[in-house]
């Protein structure tokens, strides 16, 4: 192989770089998994050699691989490939049925995993009838069903004795054993941390092996290279998944590139090692597409189960009475501990934020460890930056703070019609302020937080972001505060070198320059000539990373 | 237990080699240190056998002068409990002062943190100081090669120059430069064979309720003057946003010290919460802190503030101001935090007015 000449070159297409030098090119060679020339036939002309393959891409569009900055990459594949599906929708006897066909197929003694069930259905399911049932469906397997909330568990009576719960096993802090609340005997329930004590069990067991773990995650991202995503953060790293991601590196399989996000304390809602007993191991998992350098933090929970902290009380309810706002689950001097402690470390902090009042402790967190530290090269994210009280906005470029933008729902969708049930329809409008967010000069990144939203397609947060309006057609005529809409070219850059900055890796990947990573997708139309109610249809033809073809349309 | 019967705990650190139990041994014969328990490392290491007159287990030696020896167990504040239980029931003489010997290793951190922080340790004893040997011939080469020699160095109230009389002049004037740029707070005495003078190392005081705060006030005033003095070696005097990115030594690099006048009284919750915020995020980095604090709260009487890295001594409230100066006085010896960065800090965090921060004592 000629030392002078590109492995590959693209021509005669519409390249879009996000890079603002050169915005516009026609032709882009690639060596070693790099950009070497971007530009016109001029440029590319002299690297071609006998073994350059050249892709003619016919006048089609290109641009840079899209970043995804929130998705959690296990979950997807692992519900894909392993797990028992059904509706949120079915009912307990439907459930039940259709765990007896999956229980006589299932080899002896195997686990067998399913969801989600819908959480409308934990009281019914709390009872010893419905234990009772289930549990014959089950054939004497250990099994764990999944509510939607992934909060919760219906576990059966085989698995309720592999994880040592018995009728007289206390409740985990923050959790509780299901029991009926007439006989007191255990239904299989387990609500909130309680989960942890099934989901140990079924991690103990071995039922998910290395192997598959990858398998899950490789479906995952060949889900994602459909959509055109050549990268992404995974937003809670547990040792499995990191595991599962080098696996796949080492093998030279990984299609993406992954940056892990380590829990800081273990989630709700998935188990095993967590904070520096996980930081610790984080370099026996870095790879050359493994970026373990970030960490999650969790501050609130959601607006719809009125567990966000707000500044604002949520609406009266007979529950909570007149006042409640939510809480954050560390107070700032804890959450300056941490990031302190990250910054040490050379870990940037993912922090979940989901209302105004938890967006202005990280932002005061941050800009007391900004203030003792100095400038540092970290970028720490906010996570789901939605609410936000005005005096904040302009805080994010201040502390050079990311505003991850995720999930996919800056237009109306069901999230907002339980924020407006929480909170009051006018509050709940105030949802996404991107546009005051860019002029204020914050680093923004688009992301999905799959499977919240059930397909990581970024096509439609891309034209969401510049309509304001549902692209499904669900809600049609409705807009969400219109006000906040972006330019296409903005919010192509969110999706591209903007979040690749936010994700630490903007001098490698995320715009089509000599040097960077050769991510690049080709499109099926030229999205800055249609309406913007036609951004979503937007279908990627293929999707290049490193300069290899990892997805093809219709192959 | 009254304040005022607090057993004072002077502790001695110190290089291997540097002298430290010749010190100790000398020290042990001084008629001032009677009635002493020195906790030591290994009993091999003190010259206490002529001295023995009983000895009941082989963990406790009590040496005819009344003083009692023992070694340090795996934990000091079990040993500090255990003395002071045998001294209730008599089982050993009461005594009036605890010397703490630290392995030649050992960062003396952790022995300060225990003192600083244990209840059980706080009820009964409190710390008289921290004194330091320094070999005048390889204290030069030692301060190069091992972080923790320079962290003994910083954190100590006393410094002992030892074999003065193997070393050149020129050599000595140059240590002595160096310690100075490294903590220009503590004192410096000169020792030949172990000879030192009680008085030069016990009463540090500092740490002392009933200290009269015109002394208190006195070591803060003298210490501010020496922690902003230019030091003739201090390559480290930091100032800028470079701190420590230009010094020849390998690990006292970025070490140095500075003060703050603060002439306005304090908010105690705000000083509170900055005090919480620097121990979060240079804690490690903070190698020695001391304040007299004029709260807003409680004007008349000062506050004593100590901090050792992240750890801070519950603060200690005196009588009274000795004067109607009432100005804070802020000493920092730290590594790579520059002054800049405390001030910003104190003024956003700790509700301190920027002009109210004076950087001389005068």
């Amino acid at each position: 192989m000629n030392r002078t000449f590109a492995d590959t070159v693209f021509r005669n297409g519409w390249i879009y770089t996000s890079n603002r030098e050169l915005p516009w090119a026609t032709c882009a060679a690639v060596k070693a998994g790099r950009f070497v020339a971007v530009g016109d036939e001029r440029d590319v002309a002299a690297l071609i050699g006998e073994g350059t393959k050249t892709v003619d891409l016919g006048g089609r569009m290109a641009m840079p691989g899209i970043v995804d900055i929130h998705n959690h990459i296990m979950m997807g594949g692992q519900a894909d490939l392993y797990e028992l599906r059904f509706s949120n929708a079915d009912s307990v006897p439907r459930i039940a049925e259709t765990l007896h066909k999956a229980a006589s197929a299932a080899a002896p003694g195997a686990w067998i995993v399913g969801g989600q069930f819908g959480n409308n259905l934990l009281n019914e399911m709390n009872t010893t009838e419905s234990c009772a049932l289930l549990d014959a469906a089950c054939l004497g397997h250990p099994v764990v069903l999944r509510d939607d909330t992934y909060h919760n568990r219906w576990a059966s009576s085989a698995a309720l004795r592999l994880a040592g719960v018995q009728a007289d096993t206390p409740d985990p802090t923050d959790g509780e054993i299901g029991r009926d609340l007439k006989t007191g005997t255990l239904t299989g329930i387990m609500i909130e941390a309680a989960s942890g004590l099934v989901e140990r069990a079924l991690a103990a067991s071995g039922h998910y092996t290395a192997e598959m773990d990858r398998a899950a995650v490789a479906r995952s991202i060949s889900v994602l290279n459909t959509y055109g995503v050549t990268a992404f953060i995974d937003a809670a790293s547990m040792q499995p998944i990191m595991a599962a991601l080098k696996g796949l590196d080492d093998r030279g399989e990984l299609t993406a590139w992954a940056v892990c996000a380590m829990p800081v304390v273990e989630p709700g809602f998935m188990f095993g090692k967590a904070g520096e007993d996980l930081f610790a191991l984080r370099e026996q998992y870095r790879g050359a597409h493994v970026k373990p350098d970030y960490v999650k933090v969790f501050l609130d929970g959601v607006p719809g189960a009125k567990t966000a902290a707000f500044h604002e009380p949520y609406l009266a309810d007979p529950v909570r009475g007149c006042c409640f706002r939510g809480s954050t689950m560390l107070t700032v001097p804890d959450l300056i501990r941490w990031l302190g402690r990250c910054e040490k470390l050379g870990l940037a902090a993912k922090i979940h934020c989901a209302g105004d009042a938890a967006v202005t402790q990280a932002l005061d967190a941050i800009d007391v460890v900004r203030s003792f530290n100095g400038a540092t090269h970290l970028v720490h994210q906010i996570a789901h930056a939605s609410y936000i009280a005005p005096d904040d906005i302009k805080r994010f470029a201040e502390l050079g703070v990311a505003a991850d933008l995720s999930p996919i729902i800056w237009y109306p969708t069901v999230f907002l019609e339980a924020h407006k049930a929480a909170m009051g329809e006018e509050r709940a409008q105030r949802f996404w302020p991107n546009k005051d967010l860019k002029a204020a000069g914050a680093l923004m990144a688009g992301g999905s937080d799959w499977p919240v939203i059930p397909i990581p397609d970024p096509w439609q947060g891309i034209e969401g972001m510049v309509t304001r309006q549902n692209p499904t057609g669900d809600f049609p005529g409705k807009s969400l505060w219109a006000e906040q809409a972006l330019d296409l070219a903005t919010v192509i850059d969110i999706y591209t070198i903007d979040a690749a900055r936010a994700a630490g890796l903007g001098q490698s990947i995320g715009s089509i320059e000599v040097g960077k990573s050769a991510d690049l997708i080709v499109l099926d139309q030229m999205i800055f000539d249609i309406p913007p109610d036609q951004l979503a249809d937007t279908r990627v033809e293929m999707t290049f990373f490193e300069g290899r073809k990892v997805y093809q349309r219709g192959a | 237990m009254d304040t005022a019967d607090q057993i004072p705990v002077t502790v001695l650190t110190g290089f291997l080699g540097s002298g430290k139990t010749t010190v100790l041994n000398h020290l042990l014969r001084q008629p001032e240190l009677n009635g002493v328990v020195a906790i030591i490392n290994e009993f091999g290491e003190v010259a206490v056998d002529h001295l023995l007159v009983e000895s009941s287990e082989d963990r406790l030696a009590l040496l005819d002068n009344g003083c009692v020896c023992c070694s340090v167990r795996e934990d000091l504040i079990e040993t500090l409990a255990d003395l002071a239980a045998r001294r209730a029931d008599g089982r050993i003489p009461p005594f009036h002062r605890v010397l703490v010997e630290t392995t030649g290793l050992a960062d003396p951190v952790p022995v300060l943190h225990t003192l600083m922080t244990a209840p059980d340790v706080l009820s009964r004893y409190r710390i008289d100081g921290v004194v330091a040997t320094v070999d005048a011939v390889n204290g030069a080469h030692t301060l190069e090669a091992h972080s923790e020699a320079v962290r003994q160095i910083a954190v100590a109230d006393r410094l002992l120059v030892t074999k003065t009389d193997l070393a050149s002049e020129d050599a000595l004037a140059r240590l002595e430069a160096r310690l100075a740029a490294i903590n220009p707070v503590a004192t410096r005495a000169q020792v030949r064979n172990g000879m030192v003078d009680p008085a030069k190392v016990l009463d540090a005081g500092l740490f002392d309720p009933s200290a009269r705060s015109a002394d208190v006030v006195r070591w803060f005033d003298l210490a501010s003057q020496a922690a902003n003095a230019p030091h003739r070696h201090a390559d480290h005097d930091c100032d800028g946003a470079d701190c420590g990115h230009h010094s020849h030594h390998a690990h006292d690099a970025g070490v140095s010290s500075y003060s703050l006048i603060i002439d306005e009284p304090i908010q105690r919750e705000a000083f509170a919460r900055w005090l919480d915020y620097v121990a979060a995020l240079r804690g490690e980095d903070l190698l020695r802190f001391k304040a007299i604090v004029h709260v807003a709260e409680q004007p008349d009487a000062p506050v004593v503030v100590h901090g050792v890295q992240h750890v801070f001594h519950p603060p200690i409230t005196l009588a009274s101001w000795p004067s109607a100066d009432r100005r804070s006085r802020l000493v920092f010896i730290v590594r790579g935090i520059p002054r800049q960065i405390i001030e910003n800090t104190l003024c956003k965090f700790g509700a301190v007015s920027r002009a109210a921060i004076q950087r001389s004592a005068a």
